[in-house]
C-alpha cells in the first residue's frame, strides 16, 4: 500500500481516532470525570487539527471512521435495555414520569428554538438545537432528518451535558429539590448521558432514574420533533 | 452474544424500514429502540448477552460520535456567525429543562402516587 493510500484507509484514521481519545479519556479518570474534562471535548480538536494538518479532506475521514459512527445505531437500540430493566419503577411512576417528560421535552424544544430564532439563525442551524436534550447519537440522527447539521448538533448537545452536569447540583439545591427521583430523572431529561453519569456519582436513584430520562427523552424529543416537521 | 447482536441490528433494520416507509422524521434507530422495548415484554426472559452488549454500547457511545463531531472542520461559517447565540440558547434551555423536568416531577409525586417510603 502506498502512503497516500494508508493515509486514507480505515485502519489509519480508526487507530488515530482511538489513539487520542484513549488519551483524554485517561486523562478524564484521572479528574473524577469532571464534566470540562470530557473526552470528546479535547479530541475533538485535536483530530480537526490532524486533519489540517495531513490536509485530509472530512469526508475521506468520515468515510475512514465509517465502523466506528456505525455502531451509534445499535447502541441507540440498546437503550431499550434500561427502560425495560426500570419498568417495575416506571409503572408504579408512571404519572410523574410522563408529564416531567413531556414538559421538559416541550421546554428544551421552545426554549432553545426560541432563543436562537431571536439572533436570526437560519432553519438549518435551528434544526440542529432542536434536539438537543437528547443523547448525541438520536439528537444527529434528529438533527440530519430536519435537515439540520449532524456535527453542529453533537458539539451542542455535548456542551448542553457538560452545563447540565456542572450546574445540576447547585442549581437543584437552591431551588430546594431533594427527591433524588426528581433531581435524577430532571437530570437525564436535560442532559442525558453526561447528565446521567453525573447523576450516578451522587446517587445510584437519581442515576438509574436519570439513564430512564435519557432513553424516555431520546423518543419523545425525536416523536415531537417529527411531529413538527410534519406540520411546520 | 452473536444472538445479542443480531437482536439489536434485526430491531433496526426494522426500524430503518419503517422509517423509510412511512416517511416519518423518526430515526430508525429511535424507531428499533421502541420496537426492542415491546420485544423484550412480548417475549420476557433473562438476557445477559443483551445487558451485556447494550451496557457495552453505552458505556462507549462517546468515542463512537467523535468521527461526527469532528465534522465542525467544515462548520466554521456557521460557528462564527451564530456561536453565541448557540452559547446563551443552550445554556438558557438546559437550565430551564432541568428546573421544569423537576418541579413537574415533584409535584406530579406529591399529587399522584401513593407513597408507601419506597
Amino acid at each position: 500500500m502506498s502512503n497516500a493510500a494508508l493515509l486514507a484507509a480505515p485502519l489509519f484514521w480508526l487507530t488515530v481516532t482511538l489513539g487520542v481519545f484513549e488519551l483524554f479519556d485517561t486523562a478524564s479518570k484521572r479528574s473524577g470525570r469532571h464534566p470540562l474534562c470530557h473526552p470528546v471535548l479535547w479530541s475533538t480538536p485535536v483530530l480537526i487539527g490532524v486533519l489540517m494538518a495531513t490536509g485530509t479532506p472530512y469526508p475521506a475521514y468520515k468515510a475512514a471512521t465509517m465502523p466506528l459512527s456505525f455502531l451509534l445505531g445499535p447502541a441507540v437500540v440498546g437503550l431499550a435495555v434500561p427502560i425495560w430493566a426500570e419498568r417495575v419503577r416506571i409503572r408504579r411512576l408512571v404519572v410523574p414520569i410522563s408529564l416531567a417528560l413531556l414538559a421538559g421535552a416541550v421546554t428544551s424544544i421552545v426554549s432553545a428554538v426560541g432563543i436562537l430564532a431571536l439572533f436570526g439563525a437560519p432553519r438549518e442551524i435551528l434544526a440542529s438545537i432542536a434536539p438537543r436534550a437528547t443523547t448525541t447519537p438520536v439528537a444527529m440522527a434528529v438533527a440530519g432528518q430536519l435537515g439540520g447539521i449532524p456535527a453542529l448538533a453533537a458539539v451542542i448537545v455535548l456542551f448542553a451535558g457538560v452545563v447540565g452536569a456542572m450546574i445540576a447540583t447547585p442549581l437543584l439545591n437552591a431551588l430546594g429539590l431533594s427527591d433524588y427521583r426528581a433531581r435524577g430523572f430532571a437530570i437525564g431529561v436535560a442532559a442525558h448521558g453526561i447528565g446521567a453519569a453525573r447523576a450516578f456519582q451522587v446517587d445510584a436513584t437519581a442515576g438509574a432514574l436519570a439513564s430512564l430520562g435519557m432513553a424516555l427523552n431520546a423518543v419523545v424529543t425525536a416523536t415531537l420533533l417529527s411531529i413538527a416537521a410534519l406540520l411546520l | 452474544m452473536l444472538r445479542a447482536i443480531f437482536l439489536l441490528l434485526v430491531c433496526q433494520l426494522a426500524g430503518e424500514a419503517i422509517h423509510r416507509a412511512t416517511g416519518l422524521a423518526l430515526p430508525g434507530s429511535v424507531i428499533g429502540m421502541v420496537l426492542l422495548v415491546c420485544w423484550l415484554a412480548l417475549v420476557p426472559r433473562e438476557r445477559p448477552g443483551l445487558a451485556a452488549v447494550a451496557g457495552w454500547l453505552t458505556a462507549h457511545l462517546s468515542v463512537m460520535f467523535v468521527p461526527a463531531a469532528v465534522g465542525l472542520i467544515d462548520e466554521g461559517a456557521a460557528l462564527s456567525a451564530y456561536g453565541i447565540g448557540l452559547v446563551i440558547a443552550t445554556v438558557v434551555s438546559t437550565v430551564l429543562t432541568l428546573v421544569v423536568t423537576a418541579v413537574v416531577f415533584r409535584w406530579a409525586l406529591a399529587r399522584f402516587v401513593a407513597e408507601d417510603g419506597v
